[in-house]
């Protein structure tokens, strides 16, 4: 049996008959320990559908999605994040605080919580249906990891714990389809009335109710690890070694951040092929116009040569899924966790802070996992430092504009190294704000090991596809807005500046903007082109290479077929020099790590933080210590000889 | 008095018999399921004085930090 709902659908509820759960006005919300399948049974339910919903004093978003119940009624799910007690609270912005306000708000119609426990461990869920009991809502149970139970020849007695709970029970296993129908049946035949909670405690009930299959013997399915644990015990025997276990972590995560070079380089290259052909054939049909221009050199040099780092986006998405549903990113908590309390964090800030590898926005929003109210405002202020995947786009034209002539592992080696600095740039801030803005006592670690269990394709595929589409809108809203806009700019002359037979972007309004900021950014070695391209990327970072190619495409509008870095490469100064160089690189590079260019992740900061305080406090650290870091690399590198 | 957990060796199983923390950081521990009473056995230690691998009588597996382990007073558990 794959999906068992113990209760049977009752007919007159089907129908929707009764007045008090008229049509579309069910509200279902799931609620569970982390690691529950609580996640997985909503994309089940809801087919991964899901939009914010809006809910009175929740700022969070909490995901919700419609869904068709029998007799044509509806019923919208909301996926509540895990938590393990509604009444260990220590701070409300956390996942059990913002769990227990969604719950605790007043609700218009009938509401039901379902609360989804892992089968092979029955006795920890069971301790939170006792608190759940409590508060008097109407409660659903659904179980969900039964055929990992029944792979160790054990069974839950449904009815026996129906009973004992005085609750719908409903048995399910992950990756079944009928799961789907039998958890709505259950759902829409719920009398929606509250039960008391009653004097049994959870361990015991959970004994009771297991069964070995062979003898039916009460308790005698909980003596022993299961077949997952031991298969996870023989995993983890290696991935935590002590002296192993921190090697193959490095390496592993060493690996992915080379992938995301080595990997993605032939795809990105294809990509630019594709936009020169593209740029040749418009140049072909429309001559050399103003259009033509417009066309090349604003849309396909500023949007399309961002649309060549799509495939690193994608691929560190998927290996950031991939990590998180394996089970490993709690290891690696674990292992890293001595390493981030001298830092003044612990092993709970490492989810976020890989995250942030991806994106710091969600990574922020991923901070409510920690309990600490003090260590949480520390990594949400150095999120913005990790390296997150627009920082990719300028680290990738950076090492392919001045390292093309070494091989590709050196530049994979270069790669992984900037993803490096990011990490350690956050801990030492880290180290700087804990002793400091954020100092205080924290709360020491508690962390879930969760066992390991094979990613589900479907849902990983989903992720790498929702990235790619979310990075495509931005380069076909904000990205061709801004290279549209700049391409105005350059070809706009100030009245009076120059002489007439200067050309016409040396005259532009963009050119004198970048010119004025010169005499501050001259010593790092940024010139006019890249002012303005910093200015650009003010509030997305993965605009400055889309604005690098504007501007260069329109210095060189004759020549339609040339990459971005070749055209860097061959841009002159007027004395015939290279006007970037390797020096150029390194100081742009150091600046891209560290400051702040990113307005969603400080709208994020704001929106966690409920104060204009530091998301301020975020810019002006960034972008000062961003600034320092540039000059101090672009003056060494000249004190060493570096061209 | 038995030994705090932070001094129980790696493959050993014992009975927590009492957890000596701020109410708060009690709480927390009993909402992951880790309360007097409860049967853990040490799966590992972290390297450098990093967290403790644990695994209760149910089957959930937690990290926790040495600082914690040091206020969880054992005993024998049979």
């Amino acid at each position: 049996m794959t999906a068992e709902c113990h209760t049977e659908p009752q007919a007159n509820a089907a129908n929707g008959s009764e007045g008090a759960r008229a049509r579309s006005d069910l509200r279902v919300v799931l609620v569970g320990r982390p690691n529950s399948g609580k996640s997985s049974l909503y994309n089940t339910l809801t087919g991964g559908n899901a939009h914010v919903g809006n809910y009175p004093g929740v700022t969070v978003d909490i995901l919700e999605a419609e869904v068709a119940l029998e007799g044509g009624r509806t019923a919208t799910v909301c996926d509540l994040p895990g938590f393990y007690s509604l009444a260990a609270t220590v701070d409300a912005d956390t996942d059990e605080g913002i769990a227990r306000r969604f719950l605790d708000a007043p609700h218009d119609g009938p509401r039901l919580v379902t609360q989804v426990i892992d089968a092979t461990q029955l006795g920890l869920g069971l301790t939170l249906t006792k608190e759940l009991l409590g508060r008097g809502d109407a409660l659903q149970l659904v179980v969900t990891q039964n055929d990992l139970l029944e792979a160790d020849e054990r069974r839950l007695d449904a009815a026996a714990l129906e009973t004992a709970l005085g609750v719908p029970v409903c048995l399910v296993t992950g990756r079944d389809r009928a799961a789907r129908t039998r958890v709505l049946a259950a759902l829409a035949s719920h009398p929606l009335t509250g039960t008391a909670a009653g004097s049994w405690e959870p361990k015991a009930l959970a004994r009771s109710v297991i069964r070995s299959m062979e003898r039916g013997a009460p308790g005698s399915g909980l003596l022993g690890p299961s077949r997952r644990q031991r298969a996870t015990a023989a995993l983890d025997r290696l991935l935590l070694h002590p002296l192993l276990g921190p090697v193959l972590f490095v390496g592993i995560m060493t690996l992915i951040f080379a992938a995301v070079f080595l990997v993605a380089d032939p795809a990105s290259d294809a990509v630019n092929w594709m936009m020169g052909l593209l740029g040749k054939l418009i140049t072909r049909t429309l001559g050399n116009g103003l259009l033509a221009s417009f066309l090349v050199d604003g849309v396909l040099g500023g949007a399309g040569t961002v649309l060549a780092f799509m495939p690193q986006i994608v691929i560190l998405t998927v290996a950031m899924e991939l990590l998180d549903a394996t089970g490993y990113l709690a290891r690696g908590a674990f292992l890293v966790d001595r390493v981030l309390r001298f830092m003044g964090l612990s092993g709970r800030s490492f989810l976020p802070l890989l995250m942030g590898h991806a994106c710091a926005v969600p990574a922020i929003s991923a901070t409510r996992i920690i309990r600490d109210p003090k260590e949480r405002l520390t990594t949400i202020l150095v999120l913005p430092l990790m390296t997150c995947s627009a920082r990719i786009p300028t680290y990738a034209l950076v090492v392919s504009t001045f390292f093309s002539d070494r091989g590709a592992l050196f530049r994979a080696a270069l790669f992984v190294g900037l993803y490096f600095a990011g990490l350690l740039a956050g801990l030492l801030a880290s180290l700087a704000l804990r002793r400091t803005a954020t100092k205080g006592r924290g709360l020491p670690l508690v962390l879930e090991m969760p066992s390991y269990r094979t990613p589900q394709p479907l849902l990983v595929a989903k992720k790498g596809y929702q990235a790619a589409k979310r990075f495509l809108r931005d380069v076909g809203t904000t990205i061709l807005a801004v290279s549209a806009v700049l391409w105005v700019l350059l070809n706009v002359p100030v009245p009076g500046r120059g002489s007439p037979s200067d050309p016409v972007i040396e005259r532009s309004v963009a050119a004198a903007v970048g010119q004025g900021l010169e005499p501050i950014t001259r010593p790092a070695g940024f010139d006019w082109r890249m002012n303005v391209a910093l200015v650009g990327s003010f509030g997305a970072r993965e605009l400055m290479v889309g604005t690098m190619g504007v501007i260069l495409g329109v210095e060189d509008a004759d020549n339609n077929t040339t990459t971005l870095a070749q055209k860097i490469r061959d841009a002159k100064k007027p004395d015939g020099s290279p006007q970037y160089t390797m020096r150029t690189g390194l100081s742009l590079l150091a600046f891209f790590v560290l400051a702040c260019q990113c307005m969603s992740t400080v709208a994020a900061i704001r929106r966690e933080t409920k104060s204009l305080r530091w998301p301020a406090f975020v810019l002006a650290y960034t972008y000062g210590v961003a600034y320092l870091a540039s000059v101090l690399v672009y003056q060494l590198a000249g004190a060493f000889g570096i061209a | 008095m038995g030994a705090c957990l932070d001094n129980v060796p790696v493959g050993h199983t014992i009975r927590v018999r009492a957890v000596l923390l701020t109410p708060e950081e009690r709480e927390w521990l009993g909402a992951v399921g880790i309360v007097a009473g409860e049967v853990l056995t040490v799966l590992r230690r972290a390297a450098l004085g990093g967290p403790m691998h644990v695994r209760t009588e149910d089957g959930g597996e937690f990290a926790i930090a040495r600082s914690l382990a040091a206020a969880i007073e054992t005993e024998s558990a049979t």
